[in-house]
């Protein structure tokens, strides 16, 4: 019998036990290695990226083990408890982590004890005929499931297959990662990729634009204690997004709800919006720290570290005022009032274009959008101020929205290259835009130099000057990156995609 | 891939042991290997808790590749896998001596697992004969244990004179000290000369008498695996690594 190697085998509860005292045919068990049972806290990101890929990680306080989808267990050393996979020392756990976002924290998510065997099973003059090691996962409330990876011998093929044979007989089956989830937290829930909007083209547009909002109302909310146990910089940056987005569909879908009702719910939202703005303003700041070391000689780095210094400081306080707003009761009822308007029929009035269906109606708006971006686009040049620039990367940003919004109303197959195209844009925007942001923070701190202009102040502007300059000269180099990239979005070719997917020249009658 | 031989025309020299350590010793410094035990006792299978296969007939054993891989088993350890013997060679010899070309024979079944090992160890039989002579032209080195004596040392020049006669190179020579005893004198005598009149194929490495190769027997298993700390190991040891400096393993 031939086997691939490397066969993972699940067993739930005592099966586990059962197996490795056995005997599999003629041959009994013999342990050849037992290690003591540690301890271990499971890890996932917020989002459960690593249960949805199918692995499992496991902090053992000595050691982290990642268990793959396919069973293969592998660990590296954990000098240091780590929560960020960008500052784990590298090895082999980390290398097999590198998908992860690397501004993501590892969250504690259910804890046990987890205990290897290395059992081989020997025949009557002691040989070993098959090697199977045990992994057996205890959690906490006394669950238990046990991986277990046979390993035939070269020459003894009888004895795998009657290792298997025993492990079916046990109850085993097929290694499965969600099973072992199931079977050690059955409690915690299954998780879900990110909710994708699925418009039906017959759908009104009140319907479409209620349906998005109220699925972003919850995904704000999920980020809220992350943002107050300031787990990382990358639940306030979800929250803000679910927010822009239902303010995009609020402004884009103009005549879809009563104008009065429309302009409240903005300000609103951008009321809930603007509160944020200063702790994301500084998270981007303190994420550009390393690479914002690398900009400037040795020399200012004194400098910079009393710049950050100040910085930090800064963020601490707006994390307070931050975490006292989205904690105090006024907020709460209000994100309560706002969710029960997208859910609770009747509380919204229909605008005069709230009948209209949503694949004409986002096909009118993604095309609009897309002719005013393209007009910037068409008329930028190395000279064009940065107003004019931020503009285009305003009308990129709805265009988006409103694509990925549509995404169940058109053939994927189209519309995704129109996406690339359109990404690459942005990102190039994007870069412009955050250096541009960086310049006007510098200037912005030069300004408030009265706070922090004894001490190092005379360091810190040395700094700060140098890195001006740099930022200057990478500013540069965006804008020049933007001329290629507008002038691919401008052309007949990307124009003629969009018009086919949202502004099809009817055929003469 | 490095095809070894362990031989000795005269038994009770430390053959088998030898080769069962040095084995292991490759195994566990990671190379691939695969100890093929050529000798009807098959003391090397014994050691190692390896059955002989039943199934086995003598008829075409190498010249049938597959029954050849087939017949191949996993050691307890690491990276080292065992053919074991076969109570068919004994009639090997003679169907091979029957047989056409029979000198390439070996070859042509070692290549079929050239690629899985990096090393093949053959444990030979203790006698020159047609498989004997086959085991010479197959392998790229052959070990010799010579217990330093007056006798052993005339097998060993016998060895070296039939490697010329059948126009073998001599190079492939590489003789080893076994069962040495500190004590005797001669044991020291005699290993001066022959490393005079022998210098390229007398290595420096000295396997001890010791009763720990003898309890190898008892215990199924290397010395290496069960006094690894012994004089023994650490002679078995210095010679799996003057053997690797040599053959470049």
């Amino acid at each position: 019998m031939t086997l691939p190697k490397g066969l993972f085998y699940l067993l739930s509860g005592p099966a586990g036990s059962t197996f490795a005292q056995s005997p599999v045919g003629k041959l009994v068990p013999m342990i050849l290695m037992q290690d003591a049972a540690l301890p271990f806290t499971r890890l996932d990101l917020f989002d459960q990226s690593l249960r949805r890929s199918g692995r499992l990680l496991l902090d053992t306080g000595t050691d982290l083990k990642l268990m793959m989808a396919d069973g293969v267990l592998i660990a590296q050393p954990l000098p240091h408890p780590q929560t960020l996979v960008a500052d784990m020392a590298d090895g082999p756990v980390k290398q097999m982590l590198a998908d992860l976002s690397p501004l993501r924290r590892l969250l504690p998510c259910g804890s046990g004890t987890f205990a290897s065997t290395a059992i081989g099973f020997v025949d009557d003059v002691q040989k070993i005929r098959c090697r199977a090691a045990s992994h057996t996962l205890t959690s906490t409330d006394g669950r238990q499931a046990t991986l277990v990876h046979l390993k035939g011998l070269r020459g003894y093929g009888q004895a795998l297959a009657d290792a298997l044979e025993q492990i079916k007989t046990c109850g085993g089956h097929l290694f499965d990662m969600e099973d072992l989830h199931q079977l050690l937290f059955p409690l915690h829930p299954v998780p879900q990729g990110k909710p994708t909007v699925a418009l039906r083209p017959d759908q009104s547009a009140f319907e479409a634009a209620t349906q998005i909002i109220a699925g972003q109302v919850p995904i704000a909310r999920q980020n809220e204690p992350g943002i107050i146990a300031d787990l990382d910089t990358e639940f306030l940056h979800d929250y803000r997004i679910a927010l822009r987005k239902i303010r995009s569909v609020l402004s884009l879908f103009k005549g879809v709800y009563l104008p009065d009702q429309t302009a409240n719910l903005k300000t609103r939202f951008s009321t809930l919006m603007a509160l944020t703005g200063p702790l994301r303003d500084l998270d981007v700041l303190l994420l550009e720290r390393a690479a914002t070391y690398d900009m400037v000689p040795q020399s200012l780095h004194d400098g910079l570290d009393a710049m950050f210094a100040l910085r930090k400081t800064e963020r601490s306080a707006a994390l307070t005022k931050l975490r006292r707003h989205l904690s105090g009761s006024r907020y709460l009822k209000t994100m309560a009032d706002l969710a029960d308007v997208f859910t609770t029929p009747g509380v919204l009035d229909a605008g005069p274009k709230a009948t209209r269906p949503v694949h004409d109606y986002a096909a009118t708006l993604i095309w609009q959008r897309f002719q005013k971006a393209r007009k910037i686009a068409g008329h930028l040049s190395a000279e064009t101020p940065d107003a004019a620039v931020h503009a285009l990367r305003i009308h990129c940003k709805k265009l988006r929205y409103l694509m990925e919004f549509s995404t169940s109303l058109y053939p994927q197959a189209q519309l995704n290259p129109a996406i690339k195209t359109l990404k690459r844009l942005q990102d190039n925007l994007g870069t412009a835009n955050d250096i541009a942001v960086q310049l006007l923070n510098l200037q912005t701190f030069l300004r408030g130099a009265d706070a922090w202009s004894q001490g190092a102040g005379v360091q810190i502007a040395q700094s700060v000057g140098a890195l001006t300059l740099v930022l200057h000269q990478r500013k540069q180099a965006a804008r020049q990156q933007t001329q290629t990239l507008v002038a691919g979005f401008a052309s007949p070719h990307t124009q003629q995609i969009f018009r086919d997917l949202f502004h099809p020249r009817k055929p003469k009658p | 891939m490095n095809i070894i031989a362990c031989y000795a025309n005269k038994g009770g020299v430390g053959k088998t042991a030898a080769a069962v350590n040095l084995s292991f010793a490759f195994a566990a410094l990671g190379q691939r290997v695969l100890l093929c035990d050529l000798d009807p006792q098959g003391a090397a299978s014994f050691y190692f808790r390896v059955k002989p296969s039943r199934k086995l007939t003598e008829a075409a054993f190498f010249e049938d590749v597959e029954k050849f891989t087939k017949s191949i088993k996993a050691s307890d350890y690491e990276n080292l896998d065992i053919l074991p013997a076969n109570m068919g060679f004994r009639d090997f010899e003679v169907l091979l001596s029957q047989m056409k070309a029979p000198k390439s024979r070996l070859k042509q079944a070692l290549k079929a697992v050239a690629s899985d090992y990096d090393v093949i160890m053959l444990d030979c039989p203790p006698n020159l004969s047609t498989l004997s002579e086959n085991i010479f032209r197959a392998a790229d080195a052959v070990l010799v244990p010579i217990i330093p004596t007056t006798l052993s040392q005339r097998t060993f020049e016998q060895l070296v004179d039939f490697f010329t006669a059948n126009d073998l190179s001599t190079a492939k020579l590489h003789g080893f000290y076994s069962m040495v005893q500190g004590t005797k004198s001669l044991h020291d005598e005699t290993m001066g000369l022959m490393r005079a009149a022998y210098p390229a194929n007398i290595m420096g490495s000295k396997i001890p008498f010791a009763s720990d190769v003898e309890r190898m027997g008892v215990h199924r298993a290397p010395v290496l695996v069960t006094a690894p700390s012994s004089a023994a190991s650490k002679a078995y040891q210095a010679l799996s690594e003057e053997i690797a400096l040599r053959l470049a393993i």
